[in-house]
């Protein structure tokens, strides 16, 4: 019994200084392994491309209808690099082939074979050309004088789309189905110089919620094209944006 | 957005103090987990060599002159026990042999109670601090919880008043609220790892007292019974 109350716990303390010692070194490793790792900086702000009505960066005068010849230029130039390649090759190849086997009947067969495929090229190049065409004739197509403001316009679709990504941020609501129609006037230098509210369902939340998207939006959107005053009513609902 | 998991800037005081607790629970477990790794080591090798020294020396009397070599033994505490309720015992023969009293005194079973009582005393000697790590095994990962889920409440309130949902705005509280959870695994895993593995060598270490108890008991019978 004696012998068993003369044994202290000395080594405890040392342990006890060798465990803070060993805890604080482990902080400063994190602190050191922290500052050695690249920095992750800012969260990057995410995009989201509406691919149905595609914005564009400098909007114009309602949605230019493309003219024939540049678009005929841009898509010839694509395609044209294997048959043109091809045509030509073929000349060069002849005196080869002459050089090689005397043959006129060779010759001839290459031509023909070169011929036929610069043709069927030609065909690719106005079958695609056609499909082109069709694609912008039943899509959406600005009309001669229109000022971007109308329904469907190139302008409005870009607005929309600055809308809902800003609405994204901001989505915050505390009834059911809430939802808040607004008329928005864009000045010629693209600032929001009038707010109209044309009706709520009354939630407060959600108002605040479109309010600050549409302030988060002016930061981004471009002027009207030509300048022009753009006047146009967007429904905020939880389900998206949509145009009035 | 801060990209720091080591900043605690904007750390509501419930989860700081979470951190406390866990980083308290952390210090005192690594403490009493180095402790008793050296102690046990102590006991484990110097019962090794007690026991070459026990069955080479035959006389108790100079084992017991050299016992503090191996202090750090639980042998050797069984071993004094023993050897000196034998003494005990064997002084208190000699008077009774003068005075012509009977010498039945049950004298084995004197010896095997001090040794008991040793070995008991042992016993709880070695699993000394070895609860504190029990106790930080089972509740550190429950108070890392609590400064979790404490931490996602504050966060939540934060996104109801801020009125944004949006990722930049979820996701820093929630990640500060996920370190106490980290804290107590990380506090609770070398836990409970060292108490199973302290178990074991005690486990192991009390088997060895047994059989030291019964050899040295033997002993003591033969000798007792030869005389």
């Amino acid at each position: 019994m004696q012998t068993l109350q003369r044994r202290s716990d000395t080594w405890l303390g040392v342990t006890l200084l060798l465990s803070t010692a060993l805890h604080v070194a482990a902080f400063f490793v994190m602190v050191w392994l922290q500052r050695l790792s690249p920095d992750l900086g800012q969260v990057q702000t995410t995009y989201y491309v509406d691919m149905v009505n595609l914005p564009v960066a400098s909007p114009q005068s309602g949605s230019p209808i493309p003219t024939p010849t540049p678009a005929r230029e841009e898509v010839a130039t694509a395609p044209q690099a294997g048959p043109t390649a091809s045509v030509k090759a073929a000349p060069k190849a002849a005196p080869m082939a002459i050089g090689k086997s005397p043959s006129t009947a060779a010759q001839s067969f290459q031509e023909r074979l070169a011929s036929l495929a610069g043709k069927a090229a030609e065909e690719r190049q106005a079958a695609a050309l056609a499909s082109i065409r069709e694609k912008v004739a039943g899509g959406r197509a600005g009309m001669p004088g229109a000022t971007g403001a109308q329904a469907g316009s190139d302008y409005t679709a870009y607005l929309h789309s600055r809308l809902k990504d800003a609405f994204r941020e901001t989505i915050s609501y505390q009834s059911r189905a809430p939802f808040v129609a607004v008329r928005l006037t864009i000045d010629g230098e693209g600032r929001i110089v009038q707010l109209r509210l044309l009706q709520s369902s009354g939630d407060k939340v959600f108002e605040n919620a479109v309010q600050r998207a549409i302030s988060l939006a002016q930061q981004r959107i471009v002027p009207p094209p030509g300048h022009t005053v753009y006047q146009g009513s967007f429904v905020f609902k939880p389900q998206g944006v949509t145009h009035q | 957005m801060d990209t720091n998991i080591l900043s605690l800037a904007g750390t509501s005081p419930v989860v700081l103090g979470v951190f406390v607790i866990l980083i308290f629970f952390s210090v005192v477990s690594w403490a009493i987990i180095f402790y008793k790794l050296v102690q046990i080591h102590k006991a484990n090798s110097e019962s090794v060599r007690f026991m070459d020294f026990f069955w080479k020396t035959k006389r108790f009397d100079t084992i017991a002159a050299q016992a503090d070599r191996f202090a750090s033994s639980p042998l050797v505490v069984l071993f004094n026990e023993g050897h000196s309720e034998l003494k005990q015992l064997m002084d208190a023969e000699g008077k009774q042999e003068q005075s012509g009293v009977s010498t039945d005194l049950g004298g084995v079973a004197n010896v095997s109670r001090a040794l008991r009582r040793a070995t008991n005393q042992e016993v709880n000697r070695l699993e000394r601090y070895t609860t504190f790590l029990a106790t930080t095994g089972s509740a550190s990962p429950f108070i890392g919880l609590f400064g979790t889920v404490w931490g996602i409440m504050v966060a939540f309130q934060g996104i109801g008043m801020t009125g944004s949902a949006s990722l930049a705005v979820v996701a820093p509280g929630i990640a500060e609220a996920l370190r106490a959870t980290a804290i107590g695994l990380v506090a609770a895993i070398p836990a409970v790892m060292a108490y199973n593995h302290f178990q074991h060598k005690i486990r192991v270490l009390v088997k060895e007292m047994d059989s030291f108890s019964t050899e040295f008991l033997n002993i003591v019978q033969r000798n007792i019974a030869g005389k």
